[in-house]
């Protein structure tokens, strides 16, 4: 009945129009009375589409030719008059409504617009809200309360299997996970899942998270339009899932910073309240020595702690993975001048040195390079008879110093062994590694991806190799 | 004879320091606090610093910065920390020097001496400049090594003479730089290897085994 309503309305506006316009045909003359009969199909047209309006403006000419255009009350056509008053008013209704139409729909498409930015609106005002820990959730709520049952699919949920959706669901499930693509109910891809998958960000290519959307609960299919505006929501809660991430992942680095500088600290502490008796034992044993040969060997001895304690707070960095190598353009002339003048050489052993003074510069940490050669050059010189050979060249890639002693040296079987932790390898009648001291070696060294090794040296004894890669560097 | 102030709050190396100083006649005032340390600093008449940067009741480079604000005293800082970090900041903020703990007496009676050079008029007549056997006269572009004239380039003398200035002090790395290249350069420490190499090249016997010209890793050179 509701259909038919407009065409009555049509038809009652036409009667109305043809009764008026008959009894003041006199008055109106006919020019005037035709065109009162536009208004009935204007009306009409402008409300209810084509047809009614068409309907309305052939009843409206008919009537135009039936009780007004001479001969009256006939249906009889001279001329053009009639076919011209049928062709205006059908015209009339078809552009009329034709415009009608396109204004109606555009108003219906400002208006689901409207609701949509407005309910955009609010979900960024309801994540928005304090505490920021649980946006995430309540943006879900307000998505459950607007599209019904919904749930945030995160990737590894799905990789177990443990999401209890059907194949074809976990199938839908997947794809949007890989494409970012909306799939599922009520799409074009595989639409006969049961749930509907969508993305949480606004990109295509895999996803971190995906939302399900249950069907609606009278059983009827989401329109395109639904599902995209549903869409645009989830991206907002997906930017903030992502913000949560970052803010996580943030406080995370700030706690395991914060343990790092509390563990430097310790040591810090630790090598300050150990440093303050040594310096008197050094300082005090220092001035005994200079008459005193027993408290020179316990001067050199107490030095030799110090630069143990060097090593234990080295091996501590290096346990704790705090090393983070500050490198710079270096003189290795400079570095072996530094670490021979730090290592108490006896005057029984000499040491030699056989280094260009046209080495390209090394990028390296000063301070962890300095460590690397007082270790070995300590080591060299202890086991040395009577010389330590110090010596330095560039090859294609690399700057290679070997650090030669003329003492027992190491069995080849053993060589491997030597960097590790807490090996002594024995050799001749003393032992090679301090057990700490070439571990730290090899650890800095590989900081700062210096390659490490130990060979014979000519003279019979350990040779070590230091490799420094080389980058293009400028030579004077 | 040199009035020194010793911050330290350690009663062994306090003792310890009066003995070592006590070889070069050096009169010893003692301060175990920051605040004890303002009060002697105050009272001025002081020739030299030694300071401890781990004091218990204040930050040791705070420290530092208000003793250098109250007077142009030399101070050599003498600690137990010996993060490279902490000795160039400590140099940066205007530390004549560093010395780290366990210090070697000696050494430490050196670079005292340094310091307190640092006070006496470093220019003759000329205007000449001298540091152990090299002598610049910066009027005239000059620079002799045991009476030997010395072919420098303007970056080497200009390198040269803030070394010889410095009188055996240690520069750091940025110091040399801001100085030679300018401030835009003070982080091209390869600038500074380079010169520092032509340079031992002119005045070190074996510019592959340097005398003259010292280096601290990771801090910067000085003249030996």
């Amino acid at each position: 009945m509701q259909r038919l309503a407009p065409y009555a309305i049509g038809l009652v506006g036409v009667a109305v129009v043809s009764w008026i316009t008959s009894a003041m045909l006199p008055t109106f003359g006919l020019a005037s009375s035709a065109l009162l009969f536009l208004l009935p199909v204007l009306l009409v047209s402008a409300r209810s589409g084509t047809w009614p309006g068409m309907i309305t403006a052939l009843a409206g000419s008919t009537a135009y030719n039936f009780f007004l255009l001479p001969p009256r009350f006939t249906f009889q056509i001279h001329g053009l008059d009639n076919v011209i008053s049928v062709v205006v008013l059908v015209s009339v209704a078809l552009v009329t409504s034709r415009l009608a139409v396109r204004l109606s729909s555009r108003e219906a498409e400002a208006l689901v617009r409207a609701r949509a930015s407005a309910e955009l609106a609010e979900l960024s005002t309801v994540l928005a809200k304090q505490p920021a820990e649980n946006a995430l959730e309540r943006g879900m709520a307000f998505m459950e309360r607007r599209f019904g049952q919904l749930w945030l699919l995160e990737d590894a949920l799905l990789e177990e299997g443990q999401a209890g959706l059907s194949p074809l669901d976990l199938a839908a499930a997947a794809w949007a996970f890989h494409n970012g693509d909306t799939t599922g109910h009520g799409t074009d891809t595989m639409s006969a899942a049961e749930w509907t998958f969508l993305p949480l960000a606004p990109r295509h290519g895999p996803q971190t998270a995906v939302a399900a959307l249950a069907r609606p609960p009278d059983g009827s299919v989401r329109p395109p339009s639904e599902l995209h505006h549903a869409a645009q929501l989830l991206h907002l809660i997906g930017q903030t899932r992502e913000r949560d991430l970052v803010e996580a992942e943030r406080r995370e680095h700030a706690m395991i910073a914060e343990s790092d500088r509390l563990r430097r600290n310790l040591f810090a502490a630790l090598a300050h309240d150990f440093r303050t008796p040594l310096t008197v034992v050094t300082g005090r044993l220092a001035l005994l020595a200079q008459g005193n040969a027993d408290a020179g060997e316990a001067l050199v001895a107490a030095q030799r702690i110090d630069r143990m304690m060097d090593d234990l707070l080295g091996a501590a960095r290096l346990e704790e993975g705090s090393l983070r190598p500050h490198l710079e353009s270096l003189d290795v002339i400079d570095s072996i001048c530094a670490a021979l003048e730090v290592v108490p050489v006896p005057l029984t052993v000499r040491v030699e040195r056989a280094i260009p003074d046209n080495l390209p510069f090394i990028q390296a940490d000063p301070v962890l390079l300095n460590h690397i050669l007082v270790n070995i050059i300590d080591n060299a010189q202890r086991h040395a008879r009577s010389t330590v050979r110090v010596s330095a060249e560039e090859t294609s890639d690399a700057l290679v110093l070997a650090f030669d002693d003329d003492g027992p040296g190491i069995p080849a079987l053993d060589r491997p062994k030597v960097f590790e932790r807490f090996s002594r390898i024995a050799g001749g009648d003393r032992q090679y590694g301090s057990g700490l001291g070439l571990a730290i070696v090899k650890g800095f060294a590989d900081a700062m991806n210096i390659s490490v090794a130990v060979d014979a040296a000519p003279s019979g004894g350990a040779r070590f190799i230091l490799s420094i890669p080389m980058t293009k560097s400028v030579e004077s | 004879m040199s009035r020194i102030l010793c911050v330290e709050d350690d009663a062994a190396i306090l003792r310890l320091l009066t003995v070592v100083l006590a070889a070069d006649a050096h009169q010893l005032v003692a301060a175990t606090t920051a605040a004890e340390a303002m009060e002697v600093v105050a009272r001025g008449d002081l020739n030299a610093i030694l300071l401890d940067l781990g004091l218990p009741d204040r930050d040791g480079l705070e420290l530092l910065v208000a003793i250098l604000a109250a007077c142009r005293v030399p101070v050599i800082v003498v600690s137990a920390r010996d993060a490279v970090s902490e000795k160039v900041a400590a140099l940066d903020l205007g530390a004549t020097d560093y010395v780290t703990k366990p210090f070697d007496g000696e050494e430490l009676r050196a670079r005292l001496r340094v310091a307190l050079r640092q006070n006496g008029s470093s220019t003759n007549g000329d205007g000449a400049i001298e540091h152990a056997d090299i002598r610049m006269v910066p009027s005239r572009h000059e620079a002799f090594l045991s009476g030997r004239a010395l072919a420098l380039t303007p970056r080497e003398y200009a390198l040269l003479q803030a070394l010889v200035e410095a009188r055996g002090r240690i520069l750091t790395h940025t110091m040399l730089l801001e100085r030679v290249w300018g401030e835009a350069h003070r982080e091209d420490v390869e600038y500074l290897r380079v010169a520092i190499r032509s340079l031992r090249r002119k005045i070190e016997a074996d510019p592959a085994a340097p005398l003259l010209v010292r280096n601290e890793p990771g801090i910067g050179y000085r003249l030996a």
